[in-house]
């Protein structure tokens, strides 16, 4: 066996046009996103919303997956677990992109106009949840631990590095456990605040979960994307072979089939009992050309994915990882928009303003990543798994 | 023992000394040989040169088969064979046939692949092969690894490949055809199987007629049959009269029912004046009516209302009903003449509905503007 | 927490030593080979007996129909309903050992996976009985749950819930079945070539269909090994998502809740794993599997239990959360009434045992001690049954109407199938480790150190 330095490419420079298309989207995205919000606030605030709840994904399902590896004991994913760190650096990029919303709140939340809420008796029976003070504790407090937690995970895997100390796998083990009790409530509470409340007559107790499940899938994704293709640059170390990329690849597979499990079954429950306190919500998603999106979503979300993955050689296939992994990471905007934009307009709506966002949040995905990348390890050399990660076979 | 050989046999001890083994045997060049351990060991279909197993694609097709079958029967059930509204739903709900159509999926996909796995791939049950019951067998079956290159490979000649196996380190031995395996016959056909086979079959019947036939109308199982109440139109000890059913109270009408006020011994057009027709001529009505017609009024009114009874003079054929006066009859007449009846046409309030009265009504209507058509309906 | 650390740069190794291949074949089918323990017949006579008071109560309810039973309007759904549920949960957690473990690459799973499978089948039997006898009269009920031409032109109804529920039941039961014995193949042979008597030899050999350890037949072996497990997965998954929907499809507050798919799985496999654990803790005492069955393996299911526990937890917070926050009376209504109604003491039964008594598993001493995780299961097993309790009475039993609420007692003869679903669970398991390898013998004998070659092929693949 030889050593693992010998094995592990010191390289960390992304490749400058990578990242000069980084620095090129989140300029074109901020002008973009200035106009709209200039030209029409009330469309704006609704695809910052996206922006926004998409980044978070990122960065909170990063923050889920590098707890994920250490409660589970995995291996396979060690030495690709600075991607997931350097993913969770987005989540002050979140914070920043919150900022406006929170400055716009009653453009986007019904429930803050006070004399909406006198006058609707079912908003003043949540008022006690649903106000913008609490709201905005709510917030603070999430947000904050989240980045607590993002700071401790990396200061233990960082100081590894170094020390090569198997105390700080021990650490994050014990805080990975404090952390996923944690995370379930607070991306639960997450989707709750900011997703399920834009329609506050709404209410479906699996929401969280589906919420979390294309959070799980969107992280995912866009780690599988930067690991297949920067290695295939001949980034990270010597001997990537196809039980890393398989390990990807059935993660992805297995979890987009329980994302088609915890959305069929919201679906299922609601038009079965056909409530008309529930199934207005999908009813809105079914109309005025609507149920195109919601079409396309089955399809793309679910069954081309699925069959993309299907057989055991593709999953191994770096051309169809890269392909799959991005069409999860567009579905996924594609997932919040379904979510968001029909309380803006009863039509679906597109031009620049929904442009401006997802060129913005890809460009700050691409640029945290290449100035993290920059800084700090690539591979995480001390850690006491990573040779068993290295030689994974299935 | 007999003199056939079947193979030229080697024990290994360790997953190493195999892996090594199986590579040499087929770097030597032979193609009939196979390799037996305890339990699978990793790298060894590599090592053979053994080709990826098609088991996957039968999987597939078998999944795809039990899913549209099943969606498809589950959708000609529910909307063709057997319509029923469920919790107000369209016929064909299709989210509902999601859970049997899965089940169904996943059942036949596995099924199929075991099935195909036992008797296609490994060609299983099989207890009689040359390699059961040998030193070699019991060796496999616990902790040891063996490498068999059968007597049909071309380039198998007894010495050499047991010089062969020797250099590689292994326990060599060479494994015969039994008697038994030589002289085997399939005894599926011998008549005592079958009589066998017919005498299960017979009892099984028997069994399941007397079951479903007999037993499940003996007590308990019919204790439903015997319950204390009154079944309808039958004796009854508690009431005065002896009667089980009892007398609606004066004046009650039932559900959906519009008593008709007047006589068959009131004047037609007089009563009809006072009725009007609430259906419009639509052509929905138009069929009903027409329908209806043919089914009541067509035996003695003839196809087309001329009076030209299809009953070959077995009663007295009725009058036309082109004439100016049924022609100048309002509606209600009509409706009037179908209810209560008319010289010899008896009442038929009680075969046809209000509904489908008035349909005839404007069935007949269509039937004499037939034969008087406006020049404006030629248009 | 220990002091020691682990040295996480090396495998947890599945079994304790380094046992020979013959040695493990010994120990696995010593229970088989010998002439029974004492205590084990002593156990068949106990469980033998709780059986015999099931077939009585059985008996005394086909005589008499479902009246015997307590329920009655409102609470028309009662013991049998319950039984079902807990017991179909039980039955979840060995398909889930065998397949999600199996696909999860987890290698500890093989000492316990085939008992798990074992308990799966005989759940599912004795949840079978109670839908089959809570229809009444059983033997007419094929009608209207098997879609069969008939002489009346009428086919089933494949928009119900309870329709669904027979296919999926039925499905995993065969499913499980067919995995369970298709595991059993190599062992049955291993079996077959120990046998010392003609009898033994003959039986064996059936069941092993001639199975000769081929590597051209492991090789597809594994590959269909891999499949089952893809499609055994998902369909653990739905079986219990299919029951939740029994409740769920309906408008009953209580019931009718987005989150009971994935709170029922969760809820399955916690109280799954916690009777696999009872039984566990048992037979490794019992038969000496002390270094098949270590005390990783148990650490572990205690793990998944503290996992799976909070996640019922979650579910029981945000149905009461989203009952306030729907702002629809009638639902909060019957949350209030659950945790403080009278049948309080069920719902805090339930919490109590299912979400905090578990909690006791964050402490490394209790999730490593026999006796603790031993208790603490029996208590999940409780707190599961209750759970089910919870969710079928006391929604029922004060509805929209008050003037048609009511109460549920259960009578002598509810508890009497209960205690003999108990004893038909049990005589079954006593009699599979008496008479099957309790552990997979093909498949520990792959995961001891140094069963495989230290150097690869050229890029194979290895299930």
């Amino acid at each position: 066996m030889s050593t693992i330095e010998s094995i592990i490419i010191p390289k960390k420079e992304l490749p400058s046009n990578f990242v000069k298309t980084g620095w090129g989207l989140v300029i074109v995205g901020v002008v973009l996103a200035g106009i709209s919000y200039a030209t029409d606030s009330h469309r704006a605030v609704f695809n910052n919303l996206i922006g926004f709840a998409f980044l978070t994904s990122v960065a909170v399902g990063a923050l889920f997956f590098i707890a994920l590896e250490y409660i589970a004991g995995a291996v396979w994913s060690t030495p690709f677990r600075r991607v997931t760190e350097f993913l969770a650096s987005l989540l002050p990029m979140a914070v920043i992109l919150a900022i406006p919303l929170l400055m716009n709140m009653h453009e986007l939340f019904h429930w803050s106009h006070k004399e909406a809420v006198e006058a609707d008796p079912i908003l003043k029976h949540k008022e006690p949840y649903l106000n913008e003070q609490f709201f905005i504790i709510r917030f603070v407090v999430v947000f904050g631990a989240w980045m607590l937690f993002y700071y401790l995970f990396r200061r233990n895997s960082f100081k590894q590095d170094v020390d090569k100390d198997q105390r700080h796998t021990k650490n994050n083990i014990t805080l990975s456990a404090i952390f996923i009790p944690f995370f379930a409530i607070s991306i639960s509470l997450f989707a709750i605040d900011w997703l399920m409340s834009v329609e506050p007559h709404w209410f479906s107790t699996i929401f969280g979960i589906y919420y979390f499940t294309g959070t799980a899938i969107c992280a995912l994704a866009v780690a599988t994307f930067l690991v297949v293709s920067l290695s295939e640059k001949g980034y990270f170390f010597k001997g990537i072979n196809e039980n890393h990329y398989y390990s990807f690849g059935a993660l992805l597979f297995g979890l987009l089939s329980f994302w088609a499990y915890i959305a069929f079954s919201q679906f299922m429950l609601i038009w079965y009992a056909n409530l008309p306190e529930e199934n207005f919500w999908f009813i809105a998603r079914w109309k005025n050309g609507w149920e195109y999106i919601s079409i396309a979503m089955v399809l793309l979300h679910f069954w081309v994915p699925y069959f993309m993955l299907l057989s055991r050689p593709s999953k191994m296939d770096v051309g169809n990882l890269k392909r799959s992994s991005l069409l999860l990471v567009f579905v996924h905007f594609l997932d919040l928009y379904w979510l968001v934009m029909p309380t803006y307009n009863q039509a679906p709506v597109f031009g620049f303003f929904e442009l401006a966002f997802p060129l913005l949040t890809v460009g700050l995905i691409i640029v945290v990543f290449s100035v993290q990348a920059k800084k700090y390890n690539m591979v995480p050399v001390g850690d006491p798994k990573l040779q068993r990660g290295i030689d994974f076979h299935l | 023992m007999a003199n056939t050989l079947y193979a030229v046999t080697a024990l290994f001890k360790t997953p190493n000394e195999i892996i090594a083994a199986a590579h040499a045997v087929r770097e030597a060049g032979y193609t009939k040989f196979d390799v037996h351990t305890p339990y699978p060991v990793h790298g060894m279909d590599s090592a053979m040169g053994l080709k990826e197993t098609k088991l996957g694609f039968v999987t597939l097709a078998a999944g795809i088969l039990g899913a549209v079958g099943m969606i498809s029967f589950a959708s000609w059930v529910a909307s063709v064979d057997y319509p029923q509204v469920i919790g107000g739903k369209p016929y064909w709900s299709w989210p509902a046939f999601v859970p049997v159509t899965y089940e169904i999926a996943v059942l036949s996909a596995v099924l199929l692949t075991v099935g195909a796995m036992i008797t296609f791939f490994l060609k299983f049950p099989n207890n009689s092969h040359p390699l059961h019951d040998t030193r070699y067998m019991k060796a496999v079956s616990s902790d040891t690894f063996g490498v068999a290159i059968q007597a049909d490979d071309p380039k198998f000649n007894e010495q050499e490949v047991k010089a062969f196996l020797k250099k590689l380190g292994g326990d060599v031995e060479s494994i015969y055809y039994t008697e038994e395996f030589l002289n085997f016959k399939p005894q599926m056909f011998e008549p005592k199987f079958i009589l066998l086979l017919v005498g299960v079959a017979l009892v099984a019947a028997g069994g399941g007629y007397l079951t479903w036939n007999k037993l499940l109308f003996m007590p308990p199982y019919n204790w439903m049959m015997q319950q204390p109440r009154v079944n309808a139109q039958s004796k009854s000890e508690f009431f005065a009269d002896g009667f089980g059913m009892r007398m609606p109270v004066e004046g009650t009408v039932a559900r959906g029912f519009i008593p008709y006020p007047y006589k068959a011994t009131d004047r037609a057009d007089s009563v009809g004046a006072l009725l009007v027709n609430p259906l419009l001529p639509t052509k929905k009505v138009l069929e009903r009516g027409k329908q209806k017609y043919f089914t009541f009024c067509s035996p003695c009114h003839g196809n087309f209302g001329n009076g030209d009874s299809r009953l070959q003079g077995q009663f007295p054929n009725p009058p036309t009903l082109h004439s100016d006066k049924v022609r100048q009859w309002p509606d209600g007449a009509i409706f009037h003449v179908i209810t209560v009846g008319q010289n010899v046409m008896p009442s038929y309030q009680y075969q046809i509905t209000r509904e489908e009265r008035w349909s005839i009504v404007h069935y007949v209507r269509t039937l004499q503007r037939a034969l008087n058509a406006k020049e404006s309906d030629l248009q | 927490m220990s002091a020691t650390v682990i040295d996480y740069s090396k495998e947890i190794p599945v079994v304790e030593g380094v046992p020979s291949a013959a040695s493990l074949d010994a120990a696995i089918s010593k229970p088989i080979d010998e002439f029974p323990h004492r205590n084990w017949l002593i156990g068949l006579g106990i469980t033998g007996t709780m059986l015999l008071i099931g077939a009585v109560s059985l008996g005394w309810l086909l005589w008499k129909g479902v009246g015997v039973w307590g329920i009655n309007q409102p609470v028309a759904w009662g013991f049998d309903v319950v039984n079902f549920v807990f017991w179909v949960g039980i039955g979840h957690a060995g398909t889930l050992i065998s397949a999600i473990l199996f696909l999860l690459r987890q290698k500890w799973r093989t000492g316990i996976a085939r008992f798990a499978e074992a308990m799966t089948l005989f759940a599912v039997l004795c949840a079978v009985q109670f839908v089959l006898f809570h229809t009444g009269r059983p033997w007419i009920a094929a009608v209207w749950l098997l879609p069969y031409p008939n002489q009346h032109g009428v086919w089933v109804n494949f928009t119900s819930p309870l329709m669904w529920d027979v296919f999926a039941v039925s499905t995993y039961f065969t499913v499980s079945a067919v995995f369970w014995y298709v595991g059993l193949i190599p062992d049955f042979a291993t079996l077959r070539d120990r046998a010392t008597t003609t009898i033994k030899k003959t039986i064996y050999s059936i069941l092993s269909l001639g199975w000769r350890f081929s590597n051209r037949h492991w090789q597809h072996y594994e590959r269909a090994y891999l499949i089952m497990a893809g499609f055994a997965t998902p369909l653990v998954l739905s079986v219990h998502t299919i029951v939740s929907f029994d409740f769920a499809v309906s408008v009953l507050p209580g019931w009718h809740t987005t989150i009971f798919p994935p709170y029922f799985v969760a809820g399955a496999i916690f109280s799954g794993f916690a009777m696999v654990q009872n039984v566990l803790i048992i037979t490794r005492k019992a038969f000496h599997f002390e270094h098949l069955i270590t005390m990783d393996t148990i650490e572990k299911m205690n793990k998944i239990m503290l996992v799976t526990g909070m996640m019922v937890g979650y579910a029981y917070s945000m149905e009461f959360f989203t009952a306030w926050y729907s702002g629809n009376q009638t639902e909060l209504f019957v949350f209030v009434n659950r945790a403080f109604g009278p049948y309080w003491w069920a719902y805090w039964i339930m919490f109590t045992c299912n979400v905090f008594s578990p909690q006791l598993f964050w402490f490394k001493k209790i999730r490593r001690s026999l006796l603790a995780s031993f208790i603490l299961s029996i208590f999940v097993n409780i707190g599961m049954w209750f759970e089910r309790f919870v969710i079928v009475v006391t929604s029922l039993h004060r509805d929209f109407l008050p003037s048609s609420w009511g109460m549920f007692v259960p009578t002598v003869w509810d508890f009497g199938l209960l205690i003999g679903s108990f004893g038909l669970f049990f005589t079954c398991v006593l009699l599979f480790i008496k008479f099957l390898p309790a552990i997979a013998m093909s498949e520990i004998k792959a995961v001891v150190p140094g069963a495989q070659p230290t150097h690869h092929g050229n890029g194979a693949h290895h299930g």
